[in-house]
C-alpha cells in the first residue's frame, strides 16, 4: 500500500512540472500585461519600463521562468503583482472558503443524488424514475449563476431570510457564517445533484441486472436488504469516482459561485487575477488547482478498495 | 416531522443570532455600507492605485491643495500660497492645529518629509515622472521656513505644478506622518489628516474607514476634495462585490446603502424602487472612437471626416447613455471651465458629403477593424451604433471585442485601426489634451501626432492666464477637428444609487464618491 502511495506520489511531479511549464507559458500568451493595466491610460513609457524593471517583468521570458521554477523549489510561488502579498498563503486563505463550500455541498448532493439514483433505477420507468431524472436533467441544464441569483432574489430579496452580501468566517461567527454558507451551499449542490444522480442511476441499473442479484431475490432476500447490501456497494464506485472529479474540478474554483454571492474564494481570486494579468497569482492559483486535483483523485483511489474488493486484490 | 421542526427551530436559532449580532453592532456607531466593484490595491497612495483605491484613501490622507467642484485648484492642508514672479518658487502657508490621525499636529517638518518621500525613486510614486526630466518642472528645493511655512522651487515655471499635486492619482500629493512607514522605510499604513481613518482591510471582502474626531475641517462649504470634509456616519465600509446584480440585490435587501459606477440599466430599474434614490452627475471621463493615422487606410483624413459626418452624435449618446449624457465632440469635457462656444462646433450627421469624401479618398469598402471591449457596456454600445451608422455611408466597419487588458495593450502599442476607448477623467485642460497629442514614434499610445498642437500644449502648460490658455485650447480644438485622429463621443456620466435614508450626497465631475457630509437618517 504505501509502496503504492509513493508510486503515485512521484508519478505527480512530472504532471505537475509540466502544468507549471503550460500555465507559465499560457499566462504570457495572453495580450496585455500587469503594468499596462496597472497603469491603465496613462502609461508614461518611461513609468512603464520603470515598473516592469521592479517587477522583473522586463527579464527575458526564461530567465523569468527559471526563477520562478528556482522559487517554487523552495515552496514559494512568488508575489503578488496587484497587491505585493506572498502568493501561497494568499490561495491557502481563499481556499479556505471555496473548500468549506465544496465539501459540504457535495456532501450533501452525495447523500441527495445516490439513494435518488438507486430508487430511480429500482424503479425503472416508472412514474417515481420520470420525475427523479427530469429532476435531475432540470437541475443540470441550470446555469449556476442563474439559479444562485434565483434563490438570491427569493431567500434574501423577498423572504429576507438570508444575507445577500459578504461573508464571515466560521472562525469568527459560526451562525453568521452558517447564514452566509446557505445559499452558496445549496446552489451548488443542487446543480451536482442532477450530474450524481444520472451517474448513480446508470451505475445501479447495470448491478441490478446482474445475475447476483437475481440470485438473491429468488432466495427470498428482502429487497431493502438486496439494495443496501448487493446493489448499492457494487454501484457506488463509478459514482464515488465521479464525486472525485467533482470535487477535483469544483476545489479548484467555482468562480461564478463566488461571484454571485462575494465570496472571497480561490474561483474569485483567479478571475480577478487574470483580468488584472497578475501572473504570479495566476499562476500560483492554476498549479494548486492542478495538485488539489492530482491528490483528491488520489484519495479517491486510495478509498476504492473500500467499496469494490476486487481493487484491493489486484 | 419532529426532524423537520428541529431543524426549523435550529434555522430560526441561526438567523436570530446573526440578527441580535448585527443589531448589536448597528446600534453602536452609524454605518454606511457601499459597493466596490473591486478590491483596493494597496493603502500607499499614488503608488499601487486605481480608481477604487484612489476613492478609498481619498477619505483618509489630504495634500497641501485639492481639486474643488469647478476643477480648479484651491487650499487644502495649505491655507494660502503665494508664487514668486519668476513662477518658480510656491511658499505654502500651513494651517493651523491639523492633526495626524495619531495625534501629532501637522507642521512644515512633516509636509517637507512628506514631500522629499514621494521624490524619492524608492516610494515608486506615480508622479514621480511628472517632476523629472521629461516632466512638467523638476523640483529643486524644499525648505521649512518655519513650521508653519514650506518653499517649493521649481527649475522651470508650469501651470501645472498645483494641478500635479492635487491630482486624485498622485494621491493628492498626501501629507503623511512619517509613522506611515516602518523604520527601513517600508510602507505601514496611511496616517493622513483625513475625516475618516483607515480601519480594517479585508482583502476581498471590505476595507473600513473610521470617523476621525479630531478632525480639522475647513469652513467653507464642501467642494470637489476640499472645503468642509467632516465624517457624519461613525463608519463607512466599502463592501467589494464585483457581481452588479448581486449589488443590486444588496441595495434592495438594504444590506447596502450606495452603489457607485451604476450601469445604465441597473439605474433603469433602481429609478423606479421607492425607497432608492438615483444621483447622475456629468463627470470629466471621455469616450471616443479613436483611428490609427498611420494605417494605410487610415491615414487618409478624408476617410476619418466620412466616418465622423456619418455619426449621428446625440443619438449615439441618447441611446447608450440614457439622457444622462450629451455629445460634446470636444477634448475638453463639458464640465470644464474651458469649455466654450468654440468647443461647442464639432461634427454634423452629413451623408451626402461622408460618401462624396470616401469616393474622392479611393475607398471600395475594405473592411475597417474596431476594437472595443465589454468591460464598460456603453464602449461597446457605441461601437455596435458606429458600426450601423458608418454602414449607412457605406463604410465596412467590422467589430472586435477584447477584455481591457488586451485593449489596452493594443492600445498602448497603437497597434490598431479604430477602437472605442474610455478615457479616465483629467482635471486640468492641458492634461486633457496631453492624453492624446504626441509624437508616435516615441509614444504609440498617442493619437493626434501634430506638431503645431504639441507645441500649443507644451505653452498652455508654462502659462498660467486663463486668457491665453483659452486661446491656446480654442486654436487646438479647431485643429483637432480639422485633423480628425479621434471622434470624441461624449463625457460620462457618474451614476450612484442609494437608500432614500443616505442624505447629503453629492457627485462631482470626477467620478470619485466623497462621504464626508453624508449622513444616514433612520
Amino acid at each position: 500500500m504505501i509502496g503504492y502511495l509513493l508510486r503515485r506520489l512521484v508519478t505527480t511531479i512530472p504532471t505537475l512540472l509540466i502544468v507549471a511549464i503550460a500555465v507559465f507559458l499560457l499566462v504570457r500568451l495572453i495580450p496585455g500585461d500587469p503594468v499596462q493595466v496597472m497603469l491603465g491610460d496613462a502609461a508614461d513609457p518611461a513609468q512603464a519600463a520603470l515598473l516592469k524593471q521592479q517587477l522583473g517583468l522586463d527579464r527575458p521570458v526564461p530567465i523569468q521562468f527559471l526563477y520562478w521554477l528556482e522559487r517554487l523549489a523552495h515552496g514559494d510561488l512568488g508575489h503578488s503583482i496587484t497587491n505585493g502579498l506572498p502568493v501561497l498563503p494568499l490561495i491557502l486563505e481563499r481556499f479556505q472558503v471555496s473548500a468549506v463550500i465544496v465539501l459540504i455541498a457535495v456532501a450533501i448532493a452525495a447523500c441527495i443524488a445516490v439513494p435518488a439514483g438507486l430508487i430511480a433505477a429500482w424503479r425503472q420507468n416508472s412514474a417515481v424514475d420520470l420525475i427523479i431524472v427530469g429532476s435531475a436533467t432540470l437541475l443540470l441544464s441550470i446555469p449556476s449563476f442563474w439559479l444562485g441569483l434565483l434563490l438570491l432574489l427569493l431567500f434574501g430579496l423577498k423572504l429576507k431570510w438570508l444575507p445577500v452580501v459578504g461573508y464571515v468566517p466560521f472562525s469568527e461567527s459560526f451562525a453568521g457564517a452558517a447564514l452566509f454558507m446557505v445559499l452558496p451551499v445549496v446552489t451548488l449542490a443542487m446543480i451536482e445533484v442532477g450530474v450524481l444522480t444520472r451517474m448513480a442511476r446508470a451505475a445501479s441499473i447495470e448491478v441490478l441486472r446482474l445475475e447476483y442479484v437475481t440470485h438473491a431475490r429468488a432466495k427470498g432476500v428482502p429487497e431493502w436488504r438486496v439494495l443496501a447490501r448487493h446493489v448499492l456497494p457494487n454501484a457506488f464506485a463509478p459514482t464515488w469516482t465521479l464525486i472525485g472529479l467533482v470535487l477535483g474540478h469544483l476545489l479548484g474554483g467555482i468562480a461564478v459561485i463566488e461571484t454571485v454571492f462575494t465570496l472571497p474564494g480561490l474561483g474569485r481570486l483567479l478571475v480577478d487575477s487574470i483580468f488584472a494579468r497578475d501572473y504570479p497569482v495566476v499562476q500560483g492559483c492554476l498549479l494548486f488547482t492542478a495538485l488539489i486535483y492530482v491528490v483528491v483523485n488520489l484519495i479517491v483511489d486510495l478509498c476504492y478498495p473500500l467499496f469494490d474488493p476486487r481493487v484491493a486484490a489486484a | 416531522m419532529k426532524k423537520g421542526r428541529r431543524a426549523h427551530w435550529l434555522f430560526a436559532g441561526l438567523v436570530l443570532a446573526a440578527l441580535l449580532a448585527d443589531a448589536a453592532s448597528a446600534g453602536a456607531e452609524t454605518l454606511l455600507r457601499a459597493r466596490l466593484n473591486a478590491d483596493i490595491r494597496s493603502t500607499d497612495p499614488g503608488t499601487n492605485r486605481d480608481a477604487n483605491t484612489d476613492g478609498v484613501i481619498a477619505h483618509v490622507v489630504e495634500g497641501l491643495v485639492a481639486f474643488r467642484d469647478d476643477t480648479s485648484v484651491g487650499p487644502m492642508l495649505a491655507d494660502s500660497w503665494t508664487v514668486s514672479d519668476d513662477g518658480r518658487t510656491y511658499t505654502f502657508k500651513l494651517r493651523q492645529g491639523v492633526k495626524f490621525h495619531n495625534g501629532a499636529v501637522m507642521s512644515a517638518s512633516d509636509v517637507v518629509w512628506s514631500l522629499e518621500r514621494w521624490l524619492d525613486p524608492a516610494t515608486q510614486w506615480r508622479c514621480l515622472s511628472e517632476f523629472g526630466p521629461s516632466g512638467i518642472a523638476r523640483i529643486e528645493k524644499i525648505v521649512a521656513v518655519d513650521p508653519q511655512t514650506v518653499t517649493v522651487t521649481l527649475d522651470q515655471p508650469t501651470a501645472l505644478f498645483l494641478p500635479t499635486l492635487a491630482r486624485p492619482d498622485c494621491g493628492q500629493t498626501a501629507i503623511l506622518h512619517r509613522e506611515s512607514v516602518g523604520a527601513d522605510g517600508k510602507w505601514i499604513a496611511p496616517i493622513g489628516t483625513g475625516p475618516f481613518k483607515l480601519g480594517e482591510w479585508k482583502r476581498g471582502q471590505y476595507v473600513d474607514v473610521i470617523k476621525f474626531d479630531a478632525y480639522s475641517s475647513r469652513s467653507e462649504p464642501r467642494t470637489g476634495l476640499t472645503g468642509a470634509k467632516t465624517a457624519a456616519v461613525d463608519r463607512v465600509r466599502f463592501n467589494v462585490i464585483p457581481d452588479s446584480a448581486a449589488a443590486k440585490a444588496g441595495l434592495l435587501s438594504g444590506a447596502l446603502d450606495v452603489i457607485m459606477s451604476l450601469s445604465i440599466p441597473d439605474m433603469d430599474d433602481l429609478k423606479t424602487r421607492p425607497d432608492v434614490q438615483v444621483s447622475a452627475t456629468p463627470s470629466l471621463s471621455m469616450t471616443g472612437l479613436l483611428f490609427q493615422t498611420r494605417d494605410p487606410l487610415l491615414q487618409d483624413a478624408r476617410i476619418r471626416r466620412a466616418i465622423a459626418l456619418a455619426l449621428d452624435m446625440p443619438q449615439i449618446v441618447d441611446v447608450v447613455m440614457e439622457g444622462t449624457a450629451k455629445a460634446n465632440n470636444s477634448a475638453l469635457p463639458i464640465g470644464s471651465p474651458f469649455h466654450g462656444s468654440v468647443q461647442e462646433q464639432g461634427y454634423q450627421q452629413d451623408l451626402t458629403e461622408a460618401k462624396t469624401l470616401l469616393k474622392a479618398a479611393g475607398y471600395r469598402g475594405q473592411p475597417i477593424k474596431l476594437i472595443t471591449n465589454k468591460r464598460y457596456s456603453f464602449v461597446f454600445d457605441a461601437a455596435v451604433l458606429v458600426q450601423e451608422m458608418a454602414r449607412a455611408a457605406g463604410i465596412n466597419i467590422e467589430l472586435e471585442v477584447l477584455d481591457w487588458a488586451a485593449q489596452l495593450d493594443r492600445y498602448n502599442r497603437g497597434d490598431y485601426q479604430a477602437m472605442t476607448f474610455i478615457y479616465s477623467a483629467r482635471l486640468d485642460p492641458s492634461l486633457s489634451f496631453e492624453m492624446l497629442t504626441g509624437p508616435k514614434a516615441t509614444q504609440p499610445r498617442k493619437v493626434w501626432d501634430n506638431a503645431e498642437a504639441q507645441a500649443m500644449l507644451r505653452q498652455s502648460m508654462l502659462t498660467s492666464d486663463p486668457a491665453k490658455r483659452q486661446a491656446l485650447f480654442d486654436e487646438m480644438h479647431r485643429r483637432f477637428i480639422a485633423d480628425v485622429p479621434m471622434i470624441v463621443l461624449f463625457n460620462g456620466s457618474e451614476l450612484t444609487a442609494l437608500r432614500k435614508a443616505v442624505k447629503g450626497y453629492a457627485g462631482w465631475l470626477f467620478p470619485q464618491a466623497r462621504f464626508w457630509g453624508v449622513s444616514l437618517q433612520p
